[in-house]
Parts: C-alpha cells; sequence; structure tokens
C-alpha cells in the first residue's frame, strides 16, 4: 500500500501563488468576498504564509506554500464525533462533506490551521460556472472543507493503471498544485517507495517537517537552506 | 343525537379513508408507462439485430460515462427509410432527419458527491451489466425506474459481499 506524501523545495519556491490558484480552480474552493476574508473567512486549500524579518530596507521575505499534511497521527480525525474526517489506508486524510455536521471540533485541533468553513452558501460569478471541476463536488453551506491532495485525481490514475495492469509510477499522481508550480518546486509520490523521488528528497539534510514536536508525524516535508 | 355523530363520523373517516387512496394513487405515478421521448425496444435490437450493450453505450468499458446513445449512433443503422413498420422508428427518423438530439431520460444517476465508474466495474471488475441494469435483454420498452436502485446500502452490500474497498475516499469526493 502506497503512503502518498508531498515535498516542498522552499530554495526553489518564488512565492507566486500559482499554487494556491490552481487549487482554487481545480477543487472548486468558493470565492469569498474582501470583507468577509479580512474576518478570517478566505477560503484556501493551498495557503501560502508570509513573513517579514528585518526592518526596511533589510527584509527577508519568507512565503510558505501550506495545503492540509495529512498527518500520519491526525489530531483532527480523534475529535470529530461523526466519523466525517478520517485517515485512510494510504495515509490520505478524507473529509467526507455530506457526513460534516460542521461542528468545527477538526478545525480547533489542527495545529496547522489546514481546515476551512463554508460560512455562506458558496456563489461563483457567472463566468465561473462553466469551469467548475465535475470531479469534485461542490461543498455546501456549514461543513468543513480543507485538502484532498487531490484524491479525485487519485482515482483516475489508479483506474488507468488498473485499465493497463501495470503499477502507478513515480510521479503519475500529482495534485494540481504539483504539476502548476512554474519551478516545479512541489513534488508529489509514494514515501514508502524507497526509489521515489519524494523519498529521496525527504532523506536530504535541507528536510525538515512543520512542528514537528507535536507527534503529528506531517506528510509535507519542507527543504530549505534558510532557518 | 349521539345516533347523528355516530354516523357523521363513520362518514368522515370512510371519506378520509378515499381521500388518502386518491392521493397515494395520484402521487404514485398512475401511469407509470413510458417517460421516454421513443418507445425503445432492447429486447428487439439484442435478440435480432444481435446488438451488444456496449455497440450503442459505447464507452462503457473506457470512461466513467457509459452514455446514453443519441442520434449519431442511431442512424448508423438507421436512415430515412424505415426498416420496420414501427410508429417509434418513424419517431427516431423524425429526430434524424431534423437533425435534433434525443432528449433521453437519465434513469440512473448517482449525486453530485459519489464518482461512479463505468469502466472501474465493467473492465476492471468484469461485472456483468445486468447486474445493477437487470434483465435488459428482456424489456420490450423502457423501464421509467431503476431496475436496481442505485443507493449507498445497495454499493455497500455489492462491496461487501465481494470484499471490496469500502474506503470514503474511494467513492466520495
Amino acid at each position: 500500500m502506497p503512503k502518498w506524501a508531498m515535498v516542498i523545495d522552499l530554495d526553489k519556491c518564488t512565492g507566486c501563488g500559482d499554487c494556491m490558484a490552481a487549487c482554487k480552480l481545480e477543487n472548486n474552493i468558493a470565492i469569498v468576498s474582501p470583507e468577509e476574508a479580512n474576518v478570517g473567512r478566505v477560503m484556501f486549500w493551498m495557503d501560502m504564509i508570509t513573513t517579514y524579518e528585518g526592518e526596511y530596507p533589510n527584509i527577508k521575505v519568507k512565503r510558505i506554500p501550506k495545503p492540509c499534511f495529512h498527518c500520519d497521527n491526525p489530531p483532527c480525525t480523534r475529535v470529530c464525533p461523526v466519523y466525517a474526517t478520517y485517515k485512510n489506508d494510504e495515509g490520505l486524510v478524507g473529509q467526507i462533506y455530506h457526513r460534516c455536521i460542521g461542528c468545527r471540533y477538526c478545525m480547533v485541533a489542527c495545529p496547522y490551521t489546514a481546515k476551512v468553513f463554508n460560512w455562506y452558501e458558496p456563489k461563483w460569478p457567472d463566468e465561473f460556472k462553466s469551469c467548475l471541476n465535475p470531479d469534485v463536488s461542490l461543498r455546501m453551506v456549514g461543513v468543513v472543507e480543507k485538502c484532498s491532495f487531490c484524491a479525485h485525481r487519485l482515482i483516475k490514475v489508479k483506474e488507468n493503471a488498473d485499465m493497463e495492469e501495470r503499477e502507478i509510477y513515480d510521479g503519475e499522481y500529482s495534485p494540481a498544485c504539483g504539476e502548476s508550480c512554474p519551478t516545479n518546486a512541489i513534488y508529489f509520490g509514494d514515501i514508502d517507495n524507497k526509489e521515489s523521488q519524494v523519498y529521496k528528497l525527504s532523506q536530504s539534510s535541507r528536510s525538515y517537517r512543520e512542528m514537528e514536536n507535536l507527534g503529528t508525524e506531517p506528510k509535507v516535508i519542507y527543504l530549505s537552506k534558510r532557518e | 343525537m349521539r345516533d347523528l355523530i355516530k354516523k357523521y363520523f363513520k362518514l368522515l373517516i370512510i371519506s378520509l379513508f378515499v381521500i388518502s387512496v386518491l392521493i397515494f394513487w395520484a402521487a404514485s405515478g398512475a401511469n407509470p408507462t413510458n417517460i421516454q421521448p421513443i418507445a425503445y425496444n432492447h429486447k428487439l435490437h439484442i435478440e435480432s439485430v444481435e446488438l451488444i450493450c456496449s455497440d450503442c453505450h459505447i464507452y462503457v468499458e473506457s470512461m466513467p460515462s457509459a452514455t446514453i446513445p443519441n442520434i449519431s449512433i442511431c442512424e448508423e443503422c438507421h436512415s430515412d427509410d424505415p426498416i420496420t413498420d414501427s410508429p417509434e422508428e418513424l419517431k427516431l427518423i423524425k429526430y434524424i432527419v431534423e437533425e435534433e438530439q434525443i432528449p433521453w431520460q437519465q434513469i440512473y444517476s448517482v449525486p453530485d458527491h459519489v464518482y461512479f465508474s463505468h469502466r472501474r466495474h465493467v473492465s476492471i471488475g468484469e461485472l456483468d451489466c445486468s447486474e445493477c441494469h437487470g434483465h435488459v435483454e428482456e424489456m420490450t420498452e423502457p423501464i421509467s425506474y431503476p431496475a436496481w436502485l442505485p443507493s449507498m446500502d445497495n454499493c455497500i452490500a455489492c462491496h461487501n459481499e465481494l470484499k471490496i474497498t469500502k474506503d470514503c475516499l474511494s467513492c466520495h469526493m
């Protein structure tokens, strides 16, 4: 059974935000008005954490793309009273919207604030409606959603592999963010496979995981030379 | 006075019963015959013309959606000249001549948040079409309700029986 993981090379990342846009389009994520976004109701599955260090004019900017970390020991699944969020055999932390009752316990439990809540019935401008991805269901008001590692793509990849009676090859399954990244800073693959690029990169001396001391064992690994 | 109440009470009960029967009859579709624009005869096409499912539902083995055939598929066999003297064929020819799509009604469907793939079930799982669609080869006219309801209970029952994955993410997204 593969274990899907992501490696984000921050030394390659320019912070352009293409991954955020690709994710938003791929997963039919609702567009929130600027007023609502300002009170923290902005919806991103792939977020971008921006920090500034130093004083003007010597400012250092850090841009860190942040999807759901699909923890191996996820705190969110333990608090869900209705089994709407769970970890499957391949290590993906799923969110089943039609099971979710919107209690938002999981949002509180997640130390990475990877989950977002639908405060309103999602609305799209008319021009957008024909561009919605038919592979991803539309969420309704009052449910929690989050990055799925583009699990709908995994289904198609598995089907293609089964049709051709072969295994999924390294790099065949990639979420939209990884596919769109102009500097190829996002890698995706099976971390249990010692031959995979993701495994090799995860062994790098530059690799680190966010808030490792919490014991959540995130499956998104960052590479950075900077502190 | 008491007799009068008793008498009217009985009448009330009877009339309520009659009204509820009428409502039930109307709601259950008193005329559940053909909802399709053409009374397509599956039996005839399968037995006499020896067609198989994938001849018309062309993507059943290679795509998630099997597709409902329309005039582009029909006109491979049917032209301006009717093959039979069936009035239903004349309806089809009218659609073909006017180059208008046949407004077939979809009977089997799953909700937006469910992913169902024909190729997964037919090509990879090697299930027979009749497992879900019933004995289509005996249908002389279209059915207006599913032979097998594509509900989660029914899906899970089969997945349990055949020991297929029940991971939520394999169907829900």
